[in-house]
């Protein structure tokens, strides 16, 4: 189990926290485009290396935190 | 009984207890042991030499390494299939069996396998058995049958062995393997300041240094007197099974009361691992005679059970392991006939005797007559911890072994001992004792500014290269391989490491490649005219050691939640119902009569698990305009409005109503299965998008019992208990929220909706008085005729009147449009989630529709997930469907696509059993009351 | 042509191309050694009864090609006909099991919802009380699934297709993809360069990496899924077993492994290290089906990387960049599509045209925002 550092609470078990993914910007939804939108929901980089994320501390203090992340070598850092 | 002919007089260094002599049982036959004799030295003790059968060939197999990882001596212990012989204690009655033989041990009729071995080479299987193809399975069946391992049984096992649990620990240092290195480390550690925990896979601490001589026992007695003093926590029978990420290190701990196997979770600042070297076998025929052994085994055998391995033995020695052994030997009364020393290039050829060894055959043809043949040839370093770490293994060919690339490990893990050279035991020592302390400085254990220690480089010894002999054999004792399927397999083509492995199936065994895996790379470079660095290593994939599936499920629990009703359905007959977490009624044994008495009089439900979020703030329209499709601004406190939420892409995901209790206070339901998603979601569009918002979000969904009183006599029952709430028509209309005092409990919220079609109030009342009010209830209501209902009563009622159930009725790409919301859907609010999506679909038109649908023949309830098909082609579903016993008729909602939506269409539905019926789609979805007078009276 | 990607994907479509379509003018690209990637790291679990009309069609004709697979490669894939349990915990699950069970008897497909006696019967070491936590209220019984030899199916492929004069370039790592004027021209590899107009990404757990070279976005997601086998035992499990609640699968080998698998990992990553927490709750979870296996020894654990896409649904066709095809986004069940895929692409780049079998599973689809519905079902969708 890999920890996350939480800003709040610590560095604690990623099984305290829920997986949020790369946040992408919402586009504005008055002039977005089907293409923008459909960017916004469903292209995401999937870089092999460091990604800045979300994770929900679903467990603890219950805020979205951003953490960066290796997604090869799965070493965690704060941003 | 059997007699200990093979047991020698006391050892110096001998484990056994010779004053707790017991008696267990072999293959139904009674053995004397002593405590502290594993399986296989108490067998080896009275004389037996052949514990079980090999895997494709049945050929008698004895004692190779005398280790846990010993392929030969792998057993039945009453219910526990694959025991390690060689490793597990021997109990008193224990009743010990050989697998993989039938009909016995001595005669075993699929040695015939061995007769018809030549048509059993490498991927034998690929190449037959495909035409004709009929007979594969036939084939198969018999194959399967020959299938290796031991027996499990589906009843339930005895309590010994189904109890496991699991262990947290937080060591500033994990040592893996406690011989000399890890014993040293541990204790220098611990000194520095470090909370130290020591992991051995064997019953005692000291590696080689138990079956060493003099001067290595009293240094052994030494170390342990340190360590005892050191405050270092010593796990023996335990084993390392995994490195995981961030140092999260899994063991397994065996051997302890009422607990079978315990799994211990180490999250360790530093891992030192310290497994020391595994004895490589040596690859020529007859390599896996009962007879033939390690030079590791006979030192074992001899010096820490006190067994006498043969009479007669020939010794093929490497290095100074083999050297010693010879010496053991001749102290234990064995006749060495003859030592080849393979360092002045001599050989042994093959091994003479099928059952066991009567002889060897050396360079030149000549023989000997013996009963015992040992190997010495070298080494392999179990790396599994260190590859799971991120070392790439490299290969050195002038001390034939494998090492870690240290370059790559983290800081976190640190090798010691034998996987990182040779030297004297001080050397070993004073290396092991540097690591020890870096391990301490690194886990924080000493002050920042302490220097790293200087970790003096260990020697590496030059060994001879030794992989096989001149002849063919075993490479891999578990899976029956041998040099010559290897090198079929490359002249196939299948001539890289991996490709190879997988398609003799070397490695793949139980053994996991800790005895044969250099072996076969080593004959795979040879085969392909590469070295063994560019032919690579095989993979070391965890665990290190076979765990059990007991220990890593520990003690399973899965949560339950009842409402504080619970007790009281129990006492009623409640059939339950698994709905996620929580158990729920389903009914009391009368789901039509519950709905009659809902529809009729007056019933009331426990709908404590719908989500409730209290949302408070002056920001709470906004964040409902936002995450609902339909338009909150003007909400009047008092008032309740049922919505609909959809995701970014215009999937409906949740639904519920929102009551407004006061000016900035609201009381948000949801579906119950989406209690937890809702609120996340809530948080999320808070926290992420509008951190500005001014909302506090509180979960109360078990804060609240929730009740829901439904029935055309609800308000005069709920009239009985409430006092200064005015629930007439006028006061409490539809859709409307009131909070009070109900039988006696402040702080309630009554809700005037109906999911069930009726007239209904819904009661959130502070849930430590839930069962009382509940109780209250039917106690206030006996001469109307209240009665408690469950979720079928409620599925059939709400079916009736035609409320969709998100998740049932929508499925997971179902959008508004096609749930049958249109009415909802305010496009013309600036935003919402979903919005842009839901505008796009309003442009096209929705493919399917939800619709009510009534079966032609009234008497036909077409099954949930019945198709409806036109021209052989399916254009829809039926997502709902019961018999309503207010119609007296079946009743169904269903997805059809839209050109079959309009009011009066026929269509087929074809029931599972084959049938097809005609049924109409109806004008309302619901079947019942569609304009809505009972659930507004 | 150029084909990235050595596993049964990319083998067969080379193999397809050969022999269905004459074409042998093909490189097939490996970065390491065949099957090495999620081709040989899978549970080998093969099924057709699928949710959607399409889903059942596509894996049906797969089924079909596997069943006469080893007559035509003339190489034993062992396939083995198990039959195929799902178990539904809850009236929810039971509910969809009979949606998909109408869907396959529609289609032609042999599937049926059974209750927990018989489920007993075929799988007598099933804990099928109701004092379970999770009681089996059901089962969608699939009697034409099975598992089969994961290796054989690409050796198979493999040498069929050298047979033919395709060649597969081991250890040949695709490092660029030169697009002129919005057309492929030519790869670059870690052992040099091949000039060629048509390029098809085969691959998983790098399919957005490889498009990537081409300029092209895919709206994939890498997740590592982990799987585990026990040591042998004696046959006791004739049936594949999967629970989506329970998020397990379970089938016994011929050679006596139990082989385990479970739903990806809970966030993104191209780590095949394996974790801990997956064993711990893929015995608790296979102990709760089976109780009786406490004693059973785990012993090796590995993972393979998967290419979730928002639908899951595969990512099939052509591309914007002229001659750079795409057969991604498999997710967790690619390898019983591998026939049915290497079929269709080959087609699909030997007539320029989009199969009609495939034709829902167009890149576009995802900008015209006409997903694919298997999403409703595929919670463990091996």
């Amino acid at each position: 189990m890999i920890l996350i550092p939480c800003p709040w609470c610590g560095s604690r078990d990623a099984g305290e926290f829920a997986y949020g993914g790369e946040p992408t910007p919402r586009p504005d939804p008055r002039t977005a485009t089907r293409e923008q939108w459909r960017g916004y929901l469903y292209l995401r980089n999937n870089v092999a290396g460091w990604t800045t994320e979300r994770w929900y501390h679903r467990m603890g203090c219950r805020r979205y935190l951003t953490v960066q992340r290796n997604t090869v070598t799965n070493e965690v850092r704060q941003p | 009984m059997k007699r200990q002919t093979r047991r020698l007089d006391r050892q110096p260094g001998e484990v056994i207890d010779r004053g707790s002599p017991l008696e267990f049982g072999w293959n139904g036959r009674s053995y004397p042991a002593y405590a502290g004799d594993t399986i296989a030295s108490a067998l080896a003790a009275c004389g037996e030499r052949v514990f079980s059968r090999s895997f494709k060939y049945h050929r008698r197999r004895g004692l190779l390494t005398a280790s846990y990882t010993d392929p030969g001596c792998i057993v039945q212990v009453g219910d526990e299939p694959n025991v390690r012989g060689a490793h597990r204690l021997v109990t008193p009655g224990m009743d010990v069996r050989s697998q993989d033989t039938w009909p016995s041990l001595a005669f075993d009729v699929k040695a015939a396998n061995e007769l018809v071995g030549r048509f059993l080479p490498a991927g034998f299987y690929y190449k037959t058995f495909i035409r004709p193809r009929p007979l594969w399975p036939t084939y198969e069946r018999v194959l399967r049958r020959f299938s290796h391992g031991g027996v499990v049984s589906p009843d339930p096992l005895s309590p010994e062995l189904s109890s496991y649990d699991k262990r947290q620990v937080h060591p500033d240092v994990l040592v893996a393997g406690g011989g000399p290195a890890g014993m040293t480390a541990a204790v220098a550690a611990a000194r520095a300041g470090a909370r130290v925990m020591l992991v051995e896979e064997e019953h005692s601490l000291g590696g080689h240094l138990r079956w060493g001589d003099k001067a290595d026992l009293a240094a052994l007695h030494d170390l342990r007197s340190l360590l005892a003093a050191s405050g270092v926590e010593v796990l023996t029978n335990s084993v390392v099974f995994g490195r995981y990420d961030h140092n999260h290190v899994a063991i397994v701990q065996r051997g302890l009361p009422h607990v079978y196997e315990r799994l211990v979770k180490a999250r360790a600042k530093t891992l030192v691992v310290s497994p020391g070297l595994i004895e490589r076998p040596y690859v020529f025929a007859g390599n896996d005679v009962p007879g033939v052994m390690l030079s590791t085994a006979v030192r074992r055998l001899i010096n820490l059970y006190a067994v006498k391995p043969g009479d007669r033995a020939v010794v093929l020695t490497a290095n100074p392991q083999g050297d010693a052994a010879v010496v053991d030997l001749e102290r234990a009364g064995v006749e060495v006939a003859h030592v080849v020393d393979a360092r002045g290039g001599d050989d042994l050829v093959r091994v003479l005797g099928r059952g066991g060894v009567k002889g060897v055959e050396l360079v030149g043809g000549h023989r000997i007559e013996c009963d015992l043949v040992v190997t010495a040839v070298g080494w392999t370093a179990p790396l599994t911890l260190l590859t799971m770490a991120g070392t790439v293994a490299a290969y050195d060919s002038r001390a034939a072994r494998y090492f870690p690339g240290t370059a790559t490990l983290p800081d976190d893990v640190l090798p010691a001992g034998g996987v990182v050279g040779d030297g004297t035991l001080d050397e070993l020592v004073a290396h092991a004792d540097a690591v020890g302390r870096e391990a301490a400085r690194r886990a924080g254990s000493m002050s920042r500014r302490e220097p790293a220690a200087e970790i003096p480089a260990l020697p590496v010894d030059a060994h001879p290269e030794l992989f096989h002999g001149p002849t063919h054999g075993i490479v891999d004792f578990s899976e029956d391989v041998s040099s010559r399927d290897l090198l079929t397999a490359v002249e196939e083509g299948y001539s890289s490491a991996e490709l190879a492995k997988r398609y003799t199936t070397a490695t793949m065994g139980p053994t996991q490649g800790k005895l044969e895996s250099v072996n076969v790379v080593a004959i795979i470079a040879e085969a392909t005219g590469r070295t063994i660095s560019q032919t690579g290593t095989t993979t070391w994939r965890p665990p290190y050691a076979p765990v059990t599936l007991g220990a890593l499920a520990g003690r399973h629990r899965e949560p339950v939640r009842y409402s504080p009703m619970h007790p009281w359905h129990e006492r009623h007959g409640a059939a339950p119902l698994v709905a996620g977490a929580w158990i729920r009624p389903d009914h009391y044994g009368d789901p039509a009569g519950e709905v009659l008495a809902v529809r009729e009089r007056v019933g009331i439900i426990d709908v404590t698990p719908i989500g409730k979020l209290d949302l408070r703030g002056p920001d709470v329209p906004k964040l409902l305009n936002l995450l609902y499709v339909n338009r909150w601004s003007k909400l009047e406190v008092g008032r309740v409005r049922y919505g609909v939420m959809c995701a970014e892409d215009g999937v409906v995901l949740d639904d519920g109503v929102t009551g407004r209790l006061g000016d900035q206070h609201y009381l948000m339901s949801t579906t119950s299965s989406g209690a937890a998603s809702v609120w996340e979601w809530v948080e999320s569009w808070l926290q992420t998008e509008h951190p500005g918002w001014q909302v506090h979000v509180t979960p109360v969904t078990t804060s609240y019992a929730s009740i829901n009183v439904a029935g055309p006599r609800s308000r005069e029952l709920l009239g009985r208990v409430v006092a200064e709430i005015d629930l007439t028509p006028q006061a409490f209309p539809y859709m409307h929220v009131r909070t009070g005092r109900v039988a006696g409990v402040d702080g309630c919220v009554l809700w005037r909706i109906g999911f069930t079609g009726e007239l209904s109030f819904e009661l959130h009342v502070p849930a430590s008085y839930g069962l009382h009010v509940w109780e209250t209830l039917l106690d206030s209501g006996n001469d109307l005729g209240v009665r408690a209902f469950g979720i079928e009563a409620q599925r059939i009622l709400r079916l009736e009147k035609g409320h969709l159930i998100v998740g049932q009725d929508t499925d997971g790409l179902t959008q508004a449009f096609s749930a049958g919301l249109d009415g909802l859907i305010r496009l013309d609010k600036d935003d919402f989630v979903g919005r842009s999506e839901l505008v796009w679909q309003a442009e096209a038109a929705a493919e399917s529709r939800l619709v009510g649908l009534h079966p032609n023949d009234a008497s036909v309830v077409p099954e949930e997930g019945s198709q409806l098909i036109e021209a052989g082609v399916i254009c829809g579903r039926v997502t709902s469907s019961r018999w309503s016993p207010t119609l007296h008729r079946s009743i169904c909602l269903a997805q059809v696509a839209t050109e079959f939506a309009e009011p009066g269409t026929l269509v087929t539905v074809r029931l599972p059993d084959g049938r097809s019926v005609p049924a109409t789609v109806t004008e309302h979805l619901a079947s019942v009351d569609p304009e809505g007078a009972r659930l507004r009276g | 042509m150029v084909i990235v990607g050595g596993g049964v994907h990319g083998l067969a479509t080379a193999y397809y191309l050969a022999r269905n379509h004459g074409i042998t003018n093909v490189a097939v690209l490996e970065k390491s050694y065949i099957g090495s990637g999620g081709s040989g790291r899978n549970t080998a679990i093969l099924r057709s009864n699928y949710l959607t009309p399409d889903g059942v069609r596509f894996y049906d004709r797969s089924l079909k090609l596997y069943e006469r697979l080893a007559a035509e490669l003339n190489y034993n894939v062992m396939f083995s006909r198990r039959g195929h349990l799902t178990l539904a915990h809850n009236d929810s699950s039971l509910r969809t099991m009979r949606w998909r069970a109408e869907v396959n008897k529609a289609s032609g497909v042999d599937s049926e919802v059974i209750g927990p006696a018989d489920i007993k019967k075929l799988v007598p070491f099933m804990d099928t009380s109701e004092r379970a936590r999770y009681p089996i209220l059901g089962a969608l019984y699939h009697p034409p699934g099975g598992i089969i030899r994961h290796d054989a199916v690409v050796w198979g492929y493999a040498r069929a297709a050298d047979a033919m004069g395709v060649h597969v370039h081991q250890d040949t790592e695709l490092t660029g993809i030169d697009v002129e004027q919005g057309r492929v021209t030519g790869v670059r590899t870690s052992r040099g360069s091949i000039a060629t107009r048509v390029v098809v990404n085969c691959t998983a757990g790098w399919s957005t990496l490889v498009a990537n070279l081409a300029g092209v976005r895919l709206p994939v997601q890498t997740f590592p899924l982990q799987a585990a086998v026990t040591e042998p035992v004696r046959p006791f499990l004739d049936t594949v077993v999967v629970s989506g609640t329970l998020h397990v699968y379970v089938s016994q080998t011929d050679r006596g492994e139990l082989v385990f698998g479970a739903s990806v990992d809970p966030f993104a990553s191209y780590s095949t290290r394996g974790t801990l927490e997956f064993v711990e709750g893929l015995a608790g979870h296979v102990l709760q089906l089976m109780p009786s296996l406490s004693t059973l020894r785990l012993l090796r654990q590995w993972a393979g990387l998967c290419d979730m896409t928002p639908d899951f649904a595969p990512i099939m066709g052509h591309t914007e960049v002229d001659g750079f095809l795409v057969d991604v986004g498999w997710g967790t069940y690619g390898f019983k599509a591998g026939p049915v895929a290497g079929e269709t692409m080959a087609e699909c780049v030997a007539t320029g045209r989009t199969p009609e079998l495939i034709s829902a599973f167009g890149l576009r689809r995802f900008a015209d925002g006409s997903l694919v519905g298997e999403k409703g079902a595929a919670a463990v969708g091996h």
